[in-house]
């Protein structure tokens, strides 16, 4: 029964109220005309969205590539750092190349030096055949010169005490058999 | 079942490109959109707005209705969000815009000379039904002012019928007690 009151109620309020102000002629074009506006704004809207997104992208593509770039500056300087080891390491290895290769002429100059040195033995073998040619020649010349036989004999086998294995000591023995020989000679000419 | 099939050719035809099924939409709904805007809102008279926006949304959602239910209910389904969204957006501006309405409706209530309620009943009543929370003023605009029946009334608020059933009981109940002295 109140529902029914109500309903008449609201109905004869409706009523009175009349029907809403005409609804433009045009309804459709403008509905149409929103549209493409709403559609040009969404448009807008995502290029912006999609400006912003690759404005973002640059931004991060450029820092990214900093970042690229200072990683590229810090592995190109342990690069450096790690050519310049090698780098010292080579030219150590070179000065101790160059210092053995240095030592090794000296060494060789040095051992052509001692090459050149002369045989200590064989000049004294050469001083001591000197000596007895000197001692020898000295006989000689007091025997036959100056006429000194006994100092000549004495000489000769001075001579041959010393230098006993010498050709002059055979030269010294052989002049000494030769004034006996003539000794002998003369003392047999006085006797005959 | 004649409506759902007509509706789809319609739909089809549109998404076929044919443009000229949407004037023939518009055409077909647009007082009773703007009728049941109108009620909705309180009776400010201006809905063009409302209705434009509705038109709006359908024009731009046409191409995914699925025909599951008749074009005049997916109408009626958004003019009331709309309805809701526009008051809610709008309240301050709408305390403004109604008591200035109110200016205008009483005007036109005044005017018409064989309407059965004079203006100050009429305004009461206006004032009572606006006062109703959405929840319950949608309810009694469709069941008593459009006339619809429950099975249509309920999938288009969202809501099962008895809860819809429960809505419009405790709306009368409100309207009872509000314009009591009307009513008895």
């Amino acid at each position: 029964m109140t529902e029914n009151k109500i309903k008449n109620l609201l109905q004869k309020a409706d009523q009175t109220a009349g029907a809403p102000a005409p609804i433009s002629a045009n309804l459709a074009v403008a509905v149409r005309r929103r549209a493409n506006r709403r559609h040009t704004a969404n448009l807008a809207v995502r290029i912006a969205a999609a400006a912003i997104v690759l404005f973002a992208l640059g931004i991060w593509s450029f820092s990214a590539k900093k970042t690229r770039d200072q990683q590229n500056i810090v592995a190109l300087q342990a690069q450096i750092e790690q050519l310049r080891v090698q780098t010292d390491a080579t030219l150590n290895l070179i000065r101790e190349v160059l210092d053995a290769e240095r030592k090794q002429r000296r060494l060789n100059e040095l051992r052509a030096e001692l090459a050149s040195i002369p045989d200590p033995m064989e000049e004294i073998r050469k001083q001591v055949d000197k000596t007895a040619f000197i001692l020898v020649y000295q006989a000689n010349r007091m025997y036959r010169e100056l006429d000194q036989k006994d100092s000549a004999i004495q000489a000769y086998n001075r001579v041959i005490e010393l230098f006993p294995q010498s050709r002059w000591a055979e030269e010294a023995r052989q002049t000494l058999s030769e004034i006996k020989n003539n000794q002998l000679n003369n003392s047999k000419g006085d006797l005959i | 079942m004649t409506e759902t099939l007509d509706d789809e050719l319609l739909v089809r035809q549109f998404n076929q490109g044919d443009d000229s099924v949407f004037d023939r939409i518009v055409e077909g709904n647009s007082a009773a959109i703007a009728v049941l805007a109108n009620r909705l809102l309180g009776w400010p008279g201006e809905v063009e707005d409302i209705v434009q926006d509705v038109f709006l949304a359908a024009f731009l959602g046409l191409k995914k209705f699925r025909c599951e239910c008749s074009l005049k209910t997916w109408l009626f389904t958004i003019t009331i969000n709309k309805c809701r969204s526009y008051r809610y957006k709008r309240m301050l501006y709408i305390r403004v815009f109604s008591q200035a309405d109110a200016k205008t409706s009483l005007a036109r209530a005044q005017a018409a000379n064989e309407t059965s309620m004079d203006s100050e009943v009429f305004e009461r009543v206006r004032r009572a039904v606006k006062a109703l929370p959405a929840k319950y003023r949608e309810p009694v605009v469709l069941r008593y002012l459009q006339d619809l029946s429950t099975n249509e009334i309920a999938p288009m608020l969202g809501i099962s019928k008895n809860a819809l059933n429960v809505r419009l009981s405790r709306a009368r109940e409100r309207l009872r007690q509000d314009l009591a002295e009307l009513i008895e």
